[in-house]
C-alpha cells in the first residue's frame, strides 16, 4: 500500500504538466485574442506626465500640460490616448520595445535619435495630415533635422538654444562688470581666469561623454565655418581648422585649471550658482523657468557664446519632437493625434504650444504663430527672454542628426582633447577617417 | 507467455492495480529529481541557456533594433577586431581584472580573518562589512560620485584640509578607472569575505591546537593550516568573482562616469550596452557578448584543469 500512496502517476503527472503549462499560456492567448480587436487606446511614452514625483511647480505646470492635452483630445475623439511615464527617452526600455516590436504609439524624440528611427521605419510622415501653410509655420532652421526627403517625420513642441548663464554675484565679487562680458574666446578664458583668482565658482562645459556633450560642442565648430560631411554628404569635412580651433578650445581651459573635469551638483546650474560651486555655465534656456521656480530672487545673466576670431555667433537648437510610431496599433491615429497636439492651424493647437513655452517651461516657439500670440502674452518680456529671442535663437542651427558611429567619432575626439590631452589635429584627423570608413558603405537620407 | 515473462522481470516495478502501473522506487525517485530540479532547469533554460544561445545566433546577424534581421556571417566579429574602441575596452578590462580579482580576494581574506576572531561587537561589523551588499548600486555609484566630485566632493574636501592637492577622481582618464576599481572592491568585500568566513569556520579547530602544540606561530598557523584548507573557497571565490567583475557592474559605470573620460573607464560590459542600448547595433553587441562568453568559458576551464575542478588534489 506504501508504494501506491507514494507514487504518482504518469497520467496524473501528465495532466498537472498540462494545466500548468495551460495556466502559463492561457495569458499569451488571451492577450493575443484582445490584440485582434480594433485598438481604443494609444500609449503616449514622455517623460512629463503622469509624473510621479511632481515636487516643484515648472515639474508641476509641465505635467498639467500633457494632461489638459491628452484630457482634451480624450473628450472629442473615440481612440483614447494613454500618457505613459518613462524616465528618460532613449533609454533601453525604449530600444528594448521598440525591438520586440512593442513601443508606444506615440513618443518623444530628439535629434540624435531620429535617423536611426526613420530608417527602422518606425516614424509615420506627419506632414501628409499637415497642410501647407502649418508645416511652413515652423521655423526652417529648426526643422531641418525633423525633415526626410522633404517629408516631417517629427514636430518640435520647443526650441532650446545654448547661451552661457552667469552667476552675477560671483562676477562682482571678481570685479567684473557686465560691460566686460565675454566676446571672444579669448575673453572667455581671461574671465575664467579672473574668477580662479577671485576664488569664485569656475566656468563650466559639459564634460560627460555623450549626445548632450556633443550637442553644446557643436557652436564652437559651427562658429569657425565647421560641417562634418561635405555638402554632398559623400565625404568627411572634420578633419579641418574649425574642428581643431574648436577642439583645441575646449582643451585649454582644463589644461589651464581653469575649469573643473567634472561638472558640479550633477551638472545642475540652478545648483551650482546658488551654492558658489560655478559662476559661469554653458546651458540652456531650460534653466529660465527653473531659476524662476527653484531660485526666484537669484541674481543671473546670459550672453551668447563667445566666437573664435572672424567667427560667426552661433548656438544649437535643441528641443524635443512628438512622433508617431509607424508600427504601432494605429499609426494612423497616432498621426493625427500629433498634428492635432503641435502641427495644425487650429488656435488651440498654436496656443497649446505658446502655453507649453512660455508657461510650463521657457522656450523658445518652434512656430512663427505661436511666437507671435507668445509674445504678445508677454512671454519675451523679461530681459533673458527677449535676449534669447531676439540676440540668441536667430543664430541657430538645429541639432544635428548625425548616425552614431559619426556621433561616437566626434565625442571621442571631444573626450581625448578635453579629459587626456590629446591633440586636436591628431584627433580630428583619426575622427574624420572613422566618418569616411562609415560613408563609404552609408546608403540613407542625406546627412545634415 | 511473454507478457508473463515480462512481468516476472520487471518485479515489483509494475503491480498492476486497476490497470495503472506502479512506478519502481528509482522511478518515484526519478521523479522527485526531476520535481525538484524542474524549477532551476526551467528558470535556467529560459533565462540563461536559450538567451545565450539567441545571443550567439544573433551575432551572425545585422539588426536594427525594429524587427529587421540580416544574416552577414562573422562580419561582426571581423568588424570586433578592427575596432579600436572595442580592443581599448578589452584592455582596460583586462587591467580592471588584473587589479580587482586579487584585490578583492586579498581584503576579502583579511577582513574574514579579521571578524572571525570573537570581540566585543564581531556581529556589529560583520553586518557593517556586508551593509554596502545590499545596497542598490545606482545610489552606491550616486553617493561615490557627489563624495569624488572634483573641488567640493567630500574626499576632495578631506584632502585639502590635510593640506594634499587631490586628483580629479572621475575626470581624469589616468585615474578615473582606479576610483571606479576602489568603489567595486568596497562595496564587493562584505559578500567575498562572507564567503571566506564560512570556508574558514570549515577547518577543524583540532588542527590549529596541533599546530600551536608543535609550536606554530600565527603565520605558519596560517600559511600551513589555513591556506592549504581554503583552497576550495578561494578556487570558487576566483572563479566566481572573475565572472562577476567581468560580466557585472555596468549600473555604477553608467551613473559614477559613463564610460569616460576618453573611453577610460568603458570596460567590455559597458561597451556592450552602448552599442545595443544607445546605438541600435544588437548584432554586434551580441558578437561581443558572445566573444566575452567564450573568454570566460576558457578561463573557468583552465582553472578547473589546474585545479582538478577546485578539488586541488594535496586537499584530498
Amino acid at each position: 500500500m506504501a508504494p501506491a500512496s507514494r507514487g504518482v502517476s504518469r497520467r496524473t503527472f501528465l495532466k498537472g504538466a498540462s494545466a500548468v503549462a495551460g495556466a502559463a499560456a492561457a495569458p499569451t492567448l488571451l492577450t493575443g485574442c484582445g490584440s485582434s480587436s480594433k485598438p481604443k487606446e494609444l500609449v503616449f511614452w514622455n517623460f512629463y506626465s503622469p509624473n510621479p514625483a511632481v515636487g516643484s511647480p515648472d515639474l508641476a505646470a509641465q505635467d498639467k500640460w500633457f494632461r489638459d492635452m491628452v484630457a482634451s483630445w480624450n473628450s472629442q475623439n473615440e481612440t483614447k490616448i494613454k500618457l505613459e511615464y518613462v524616465t528618460v527617452l532613449g533609454n533601453p526600455k525604449e530600444a528594448t520595445a521598440f525591438a520586440a516590436g512593442e513601443g508606444p504609439d506615440i513618443f518623444m524624440i530628439s535629434p540624435g535619435d531620429i535617423l536611426r528611427y526613420y530608417s527602422g521605419n518606425a516614424l509615420v510622415d506627419l506632414g501628409q495630415y499637415m497642410t501647407k501653410e502649418a508645416i511652413d509655420d515652423f521655423y526652417p532652421n529648426n526643422m531641418q533635422s525633423r525633415l526626410m526627403d522633404g517629408k516631417v517625420y517629427a514636430l518640435p513642441m520647443e526650441v532650446e538654444p545654448l547661451a552661457m548663464f552667469y552667476s552675477k554675484p560671483a562676477l562682482e565679487k571678481a570685479h567684473i562688470s557686465e560691460a566686460e562680458l565675454p566676446k571672444t574666446w579669448d575673453d572667455l578664458l581671461s574671465l575664467g581666469d579672473k574668477l580662479k583668482s577671485a576664488k569664485q565658482g569656475p566656468m563650466c562645459f559639459s564634460t560627460a561623454p555623450g549626445y548632450y556633450q556633443n550637442f553644446t560642442w557643436y557652436p564652437f565648430f559651427w562658429q569657425g565655418g565647421g560641417d562634418v560631411v561635405t555638402k554632398d554628404g559623400q565625404k568627411s569635412a572634420f578633419d579641418a581648422k574649425p574642428a581643431i580651433d574648436a577642439l583645441r578650445f575646449w582643451k585649454e581651459p582644463i589644461q589651464q585649471g581653469i575649469m573643473p573635469r567634472v561638472e558640479p551638483a550633477a551638472a545642475d546650474v540652478i545648483t551650482s550658482f546658488t551654492q558658489g560651486y560655478a559662476s559661469v555655465y554653458l546651458n540652456g534656456i531650460w534653466n529660465v523657468s527653473g531659476f524662476h521656480y527653484r531660485a526666484p530672487k537669484f541674481d543671473y545673466g546670459v550672453f551668447p557664446i563667445p566666437t573664435p576670431p572672424g567667427g560667426k555667433p552661433t548656438t544649437t537648437l535643441g528641443g524635443w519632437a512628438f512622433v508617431a510610431n509607424a508600427r504601432g496599433k494605429d499609426p494612423e491615429t497616432a498621426a493625427k493625434f500629433c498634428v492635432w497636439a503641435l502641427g495644425s492651424m487650429e488656435a488651440d493647437s498654436i496656443k497649446r504650444v505658446v502655453d507649453w513655452c512660455i508657461h510650463a517651461k521657457s522656450d523658445i516657439s518652434p512656430r512663427k504663430s505661436a511666437m507671435a500670440q507668445a509674445t504678445k502674452e508677454g512671454g519675451y518680456d523679461s530681459p533673458i527672454m527677449k535676449q534669447f529671442k531676439n540676440d540668441i535663437f536667430p543664430t541657430g542651427r538645429g541639432e544635428p542628426r548625425y548616425p552614431p558611429v559619426i556621433y561616437k567619432a566626434i565625442s571621442d575626439a571631444i573626450q581625448n582633447c578635453q579629459l587626456a590631452g590629446g591633440d586636436p589635429a591628431d584627433q580630428a584627423s583619426i575622427a574624420s577617417r572613422s566618418i569616411d570608413a562609415y560613408l563609404k558603405s552609408y546608403q540613407g537620407v542625406k546627412i545634415t | 507467455m511473454s507478457g508473463v515473462a515480462a512481468a516476472t522481470r520487471t518485479g515489483t516495478r509494475s503491480h498492476a492495480q486497476g490497470g495503472r502501473r506502479q512506478l519502481s522506487r528509482r522511478g518515484r525517485e526519478r521523479l522527485a529529481a526531476a520535481f525538484f530540479l524542474a524549477p532551476d532547469v526551467i528558470g535556467l533554460s529560459l533565462f540563461v541557456i536559450l538567451p545565450m544561445i539567441f545571443c550567439v545566433v544573433l551575432g551572425f546577424y545585422q539588426a536594427d533594433g525594429f524587427g529587421d534581421y540580416t544574416f552577414i556571417g562573422l562580419d561582426n566579429y571581423r568588424r570586433m577586431f578592427a575596432d579600436p574602441i572595442f580592443i581599448s575596452s578589452l584592455e582596460t578590462t583586462l587591467l580592471y581584472l588584473v587589479v580587482i580579482v586579487p584585490g578583492l580576494f586579498i581584503v576579502s581574506l583579511l577582513l574574514a580573518l579579521l571578524i572571525r576572531q570573537r570581540f566585543p561587537g564581531v556581529g556589529f561589523f560583520r553586518s557593517a562589512l556586508f551593509a554596502p551588499n545590499v545596497v542598490s548600486l545606482v545610489v552606491i555609484a550616486l553617493i561615490w560620485k557627489f563624495m569624488l566630485t572634483d573641488q567640493i566632493g567630500f574626499v576632495d574636501k578631506l584632502f585639502r584640509d590635510v593640506g594634499l592637492t587631490p586628483p580629479s577622481w572621475l575626470g581624469n582618464p589616468h585615474i578615473a578607472l582606479w576610483a571606479v576599481i576602489g568603489v567595486t572592491i568596497w562595496f564587493s568585500m562584505g559578500y567575498y569575505m562572507l564567503i571566506f568566513l564560512s570556508g574558514l569556520q570549515d577547518i577543524p579547530r583540532e588542527y590549529y591546537e596541533v599546530a600551536r602544540i608543535d609550536g606554530a606561530n600565527a603565520w605558519q598557523s596560517f600559511w600551513n593550516v589555513t591556506w592549504p584548507l581554503l583552497k576550495p573557497t578561494s578556487f570558487f571565490i576566483l572563479l566566481t568573482s572573475t565572472v562577476a567583475m567581468m560580466t557585472g557592474g555596468l549600473d555604477l559605470l553608467y551613473v559614477m562616469t559613463s564610460g569616460g573620460p576618453a573611453n577610460s573607464t568603458t570596460l567590455v560590459i559597458y561597451y556592450i550596452y552602448e552599442q545595443a542600448f544607445v546605438y541600435g547595433e544588437y548584432g554586434y553587441a551580441s558578437a561581443i557578448g558572445a566573444f566575452i562568453v567564450a573568454i570566460l568559458l576558457i578561463w573557468s576551464g583552465i582553472l578547473f584543469a589546474l585545479t582538478k575542478g577546485g578539488r586541488f588534489s594535496n586537499v584530498d
